[in-house]
Parts: C-alpha cells; structure tokens; sequence
C-alpha cells in the first residue's frame, strides 16, 4: 500500500486526459494527500469516477493546470494551493476532492482520514499552527505559479 | 384502461401524512387502497453492516459503495443546495422527479419524493408541535390537535426532556425519556445551564429536541444503538420512518396499496363515486380505482398538481409557504482538542429556541447536529486551503464542529404563488415563484445576527452561513389553506376541499402558513384528525 518511490514525470498531455494519465493523476494525489501509493483497485475507482463525473472538456485555465501538472508533477501542492482561491471550483481540486473521498472511504486509510479528537490544547495549537503557516507559504507561491500557467488562458 | 373493485377510501401517496391519515381507517375496519410510485433503495441498504460508523470505517471494503455511492452521487461540488444532505442511501427519496414532477423556478428548489414512506425516508425527525401561537390564523385550535399529538407520538415514537423548552414545544404523556446527546452537545449545554439566566433574558433558550427516535423499545423497533449510522442506515428502527407504520397498516387485511402508480386526477360521479385516474409508471397507460371516498396525501407540490389538474385550473394560482432557513457552520470552542465519546446518534443533539417576546408571540427554532458520521471531503471541498493541509486541520477540528440549522417562519404574501403549466411534451410543469420581502429578509437576518451573538457566548463561533435555496428544507406548504370561508382551492377545518363531496387533503397543503417549527409532526397530528373526521363521516 506504502511506497515511496517519487512520482513519474510525464510529457504534457491534451486537456481530455485518458486512463493512463487519470491513472498517474490518482499516484500523485494519493501521494500527496497521504503519503502513500494506493492500491490497483483505488486508482481504477478514481479513473471510472474522473469518467462519471467529469465528463466536458475543461476550460482553458484547468486544461493549462492540468497540462502543467501533468508535466512537472512535482508542483502539485503548489498548484493545488495556487488554484484554491480561484474563482468557481477549478478542475484540479474537485479532482482532489474526489481521490480524497475515495481514500476516506477505504479502510486502509483510514488512520490517515479520520477525526482526531483528544491531543489537548497545546498539541493542537502546535499542530494548527504548523499546517496554518505551511498553508500560508503555499499560498503565496502556488498563486504566482498558478498566474505564470495560466496566463493567456484568461 | 383498467378499473378496479372499489373500496371505502384511497389514500394517494405513502408518506408521513399518508399513513397516519390511513391509520384510523384501515384500524375502522374500511376497505382502504394507497396508491403510490413507491420508490425504494434497492442497491445500498443491503450492503450496509449492521456496525457503528467508526467501526466500519476500519473493516469494511466495500463501504466506499455506499459512503460515496455506485455512481459517485456522494460526491457533490459546487454550492449546497436542494438535496445536499442527502447520502447516497437515501438518494432514491427524490428518484424520477425530476422527470415525473418539473419545477419551473428561479428562487425555489423543493425536494420532492415519490418514493415508498415519501420524503419521511429522509426526515430529520424533528417533532415539535405546533404552540398555540404557531396556530394562529389556523380554523382549528390546540384542542383540537392535541389528542391527534398523542396518539401520533406513540405510533411514531417521540423522545424528549421535559427541560427550559417544555413553554416552546410542549410535551405528550406518550414522550420517551430524552435519547443521550453527544459531547459536543453536552458541553454546550453545560455553559447554557452556568448562564442560563442572563441568555434567557435575551430570548434564548436550549435544551432536549423533540425528536422521533425512540430512546426505549416501542412497537417492535429498537431503541437507538448510538453507533451514528443515522444518515446512512435505518437498521433498528429507532428513527422512525413512515415504512414503519406502513409495515403495520400491511397487517390488515382491509389495506392494499398499490406501487408504481402516479395519480395524475380525480373526478366526482353522480353516483357519489370518486373515480381516480391513475398512471402506470413502469408499463405506461391508465387505470382507475373507485372509492367513496379519496383523500390527497402526495405531498403539498404531487396534491397540488393533483387537485389543479383534475380541476382543469391550468395556470391558475395558488399560494405557496416555506420556512426560509439557513445552515450555520460552528466551532464549539468549548470541546476543542478534548476527547470525544464515539457512542452517539446522528440525529438533532439538541434545539434552541430564539424568543426574545416570549413563548406567546412568535419565535424561531433551531437544531444543532454535530459533524461526525459524515466524511471530511465534504467540509474540505468548501475551504480554500491546499488540500493536505486542510486534512490536517480538518481531521482536528471536526469533533468540534456542528451546523445549527435555523428555520424562519412564514406567511403567504403576493410575491409568493405557484401554478400549473400544461405540456404538450411530459409531465406538466408546477410553475413557482417565491420571493421573501426585503422586511422579511431583513427580520431573518436580525434574528440570525443576534442567535449569533448568543452562540458567541455559548464559546460557539459561527464561521459561515449557507443557505440552500427556498424549500431545500422540504418544509413548504400552504397550496390549499383551510380556511373557515367556502372559497374555491380551499380545504374547510376537516381537510376537505371546498366545492367537492368527498375529496380530503391530508398533507401539508392545508396548512395557511408556517411557524419557526418543522411542520411534519403537526402534519401527521392533522391527517390522523382528517381520518378519524372521514371515518366518522363514512359511519355516519
């Protein structure tokens, strides 16, 4: 279930990606949610949901995203960061949104997913304030990024 | 076309109003037919264990079935409106109706349920009765409801408290002891009971929900097993749902129903016959079913197509009510970072009560429901963090978090009427508009801004408020008012139409306007009054 090798680097792809991508989006997701690889059975069930749910071309600026992603897949935090405050919901988060209700609802994960309750005040202030500030970083870089892909698109 | 043996009365529809409106007939001995498009959850409720939430989260593999659903139906974006609370076993409550029962609106977004137990499949539960305020502008009085609450709380199941909200929601004899709150829940109670004094004094009030999820055994159901499977599963029986009562009205020999048909109109014999013309959903074409006596119970937008179109009154309008409400986002501070007991229902932890004039005049409800047995996606997708760091966030917030769900009262204005649209092309369309006066708007906002102000002092922060579209809360009503003058599209106090012998409506649409409450209790308390009125009329 747990690997650690680094992601692929695959070449830039066409907006309407097919399964092999999807097949690399869900690796990459899964990595970066929670730092592991997912089973065979996972990344199916993230490419026949890709197929369920979004099923139009993408507009330009998430075709721009994706093609970066898919690229420099390295810059997935950022990217994801750079698109939060976006305008409606930008294709790569509800992607993300979805490799990470297919996690949450998978036993294997499910330390990873569920409610942490009982680590007393300053534990969770400590541990707040570290995802807050890294948020923040993230934030400030992934929306420069984010400008430099998608511009020209707008 | 077919034509069926006729019985005493039919009943259209299957949901809370429709069963107990049957209940004193068929318990009358008279020959009662329900007739219904009856859909059910065939894919889900079989795949779900008989497990607390917790527990199946670790060892079930194939829960991403129905926590997510077969077609990832689970998985919503984008704004929450009509349906959102909705999980994917309980999906099939609004199944076919969009296509069966079009809406044309741009400001009113109904749930609408043609499915076995009506939208009582997806009901919250909430059970508090009408006050005699709530009652006012009604042709009938608390006197007249009251010994209907009783008997409707024992065949349904009521639990509750007799705490600070016994003024504002009363109590029947056949109340069950209160069922257990969460810790989230209790903590907040704990900071209301150290300053009860000065919160009452600004008209806010807190305690147990009337709630119809049993805390004791009670007619072959279970009293609630607290393992928060409430929106998922209804094993146990502990909330009530109207298949219940249906499951014992199938006992009588004298009750039928008949599934897959949409009631499309009626007509009055010369004879003193009602004859119902009926569509076959599945293999297409019409039949009829004959009664003395038939009583509408499809819901208050399937009745009032029903009515509408049997009455050849196309285009005509009609008023139309809805409680606005709105989802407040919490964060108790009260339970940040301590320990959380597991064991707990799903449902209402507890009700607040804004009435800042008193139990006498008007005032608004609210229910708190904490964020436990739902997936944290869900809050995830709304917040604009990177994901990971979300995770992190969210996965130690959430066991404080709660949404307290506020409904408005209201009453009928101009700006608020729906009609009927024939159609060449399907189904005819229900035409509705529905637009809150900026007075309106501006007395939720001040009471919203003000229970705010209480909740700060409860240690609970209000982060975000949503609101979900008019009549996403399923609480709408008010199409064909009772009503003490003989006006046409009127029901007179027993729920029988104006202008007709022996057609009955049952459920919301009689109701001239709504208060702060949910009306679905008071709704099951007058269509067993409007059945024990038609048994008393087919006697006499």
């Amino acid at each position: 279930m747990v690997a650690t090798s680094r992601p692929r680097t695959i070449a830039a792809a066409a907006p309407h990606e097919d399964a092999a991508l999807l097949r690399h989006e869900a690796v990459w997701f899964a990595r970066y949610l929670v730092d592991a690889i997912p089973e065979a059975a996972l990344v199916e069930r993230y490419v026949q949901a890709n197929a369920r749910l979004f099923a139009g071309p993408p507009t330009a600026g998430d075709a721009a995203i994706l093609a970066f992603l898919h690229a420099h897949p390295w810059t997935l935090a950022l990217l994801d960061a750079g698109t939060a405050f976006a305008h409606g919901a930008p294709l790569l988060r509800q992607k993300l949104v979805v490799m990470m209700a297919i996690l949450e609802a998978t036993p294997d994960f499910v330390d990873q997913t569920s409610q942490v309750d009982g680590v007393g005040l300053p534990l969770l202030a400590w541990r707040l304030g570290r995802a807050g500030a890294v948020a923040a970083l993230k934030l400030v870089t992934g929306t420069a990024l984010a400008a430099v892909v998608t511009r020209g698109t707008r | 076309m077919t034509a069926d043996a006729q019985v005493d009365v039919i009943v259209v529809g299957s949901g809370p109003s429709a069963v107990n409106a049957a209940y004193p007939l068929v318990e009358a001995g008279f020959t009662v037919r329900m007739l219904d498009v009856g859909n059910r959850d065939t894919t889900y409720e079989k795949l779900i264990p008989d497990a607390g939430f917790s527990e199946l989260r670790r060892t079930d593999a194939q829960q991403y079935r129905y926590l997510l659903g077969d077609e990832f139906e689970g998985i919503g974006f984008g704004h929450t409106g009509a349906g959102a609370q909705l999980t994917p076993p309980r999906q099939y409550v609004c199944k076919d109706t969009e296509r069966l029962q079009p809406i044309a609106s741009q400001s009113f977004f109904p749930l609408q349920s043609l499915a076995e137990g009506g939208l009582g499949g997806a009901w919250g539960a909430g059970s508090p009765p009408f006050s005699k305020a709530d009652l006012a502008g009604f042709p009938i009085s608390l006197e007249d409801l009251q010994p209907h609450y009783e008997v409707v709380a024992d065949r349904i199941g009521v639990s509750g408290a007799r705490d600070d909200l016994m003024p504002f929601l009363g109590a029947q004899f056949a109340m069950q002891p209160a069922v257990e709150i969460d810790s989230n829940a209790e903590a907040i109670l704990r900071r209301y009971a150290t300053h009860r004094g000065s919160l009452n004094r600004t008209g806010l009030f807190l305690g147990h929900p009337r709630i119809a999820m049993l805390s004791r055994p009670h007619r072959g159901r279970e009293a609630n097993r607290y393992r928060d499977m409430d929106f998922w599963s209804d094993a146990g029986k502990s909330v009530y749902r109207p298949r219940w009562t249906l499951d014992e009205l199938r006992a009588f020999p004298n009750f039928s129903i008949v599934s897959r048909r949409l009631v499309r109109t009626f007509e009055e014999r010369a004879d003193g016959d009602v004859v119902v013309h009926a569509a076959n959903v599945d293999g297409g074409g019409t039949e009829q079913h004959r009664a003395r006596t038939l009583v509408l119970a499809a819901g208050t937008l399937g009745t009032t197509r029903i009515v509408l179109r049997s009455l050849g009154l196309f285009d005509r309008r009609v008023p139309i009510v809805c409680n606005p409400h709105s989802y407040a986002a919490l964060l108790d501070l009260n339970t940040l970072g301590q320990p959380v007991r597991d064991e707990r229902h799903s449902m209402a932890q507890f009700c607040l009560v804004h009435a800042p004039e008193g139990h006498l005049r008007p005032f608004t409800v609210g229910h708190f429901y904490s964020y436990r047995s739902l997936l944290l996606f869900r809050l995830m997708k709304d917040n604009p963090l990177p994901f990971r760091e979300s995770l992190t966030i969210m996965r130690h917030l959430a066991p404080s978090f709660g949404v307290l769900i506020l409904q408005h009262q209201d009453h009928p204005t101009a700006d608020k009427h729906c009609s009927l649209v024939a159609s060449d092309v399907g189904e005819d369309r229900l035409a509705v508009s529905y637009d809150l006066s900026v007075r309106e708007q501006a007395q939720i906002d001040a009471i919203e801004a003000d229970i705010a102000r209480g909740l700060r002092r409860l240690r609970c922060l209000k982060l975000k408020t949503m609101r979900p579209g008019h009549a996403a809360s399923v609480h709408y009503a008010g199409t064909l008012p009772m009503s003490a003058k003989d006006e046409e599209l009127t029901t007179d106090k027993h729920g029988r139409l104006h202008r007709t012998r022996a057609i009955y409506v049952a459920d919301g649409s009689v109701f001239p306007s709504l208060p702060s409450k949910g009306l679905t209790f008071t709704m099951m308390a007058n269509a067993d009054r409007i059945g024990c009125h038609v048994r008393s009329t087919l006697r006499a």
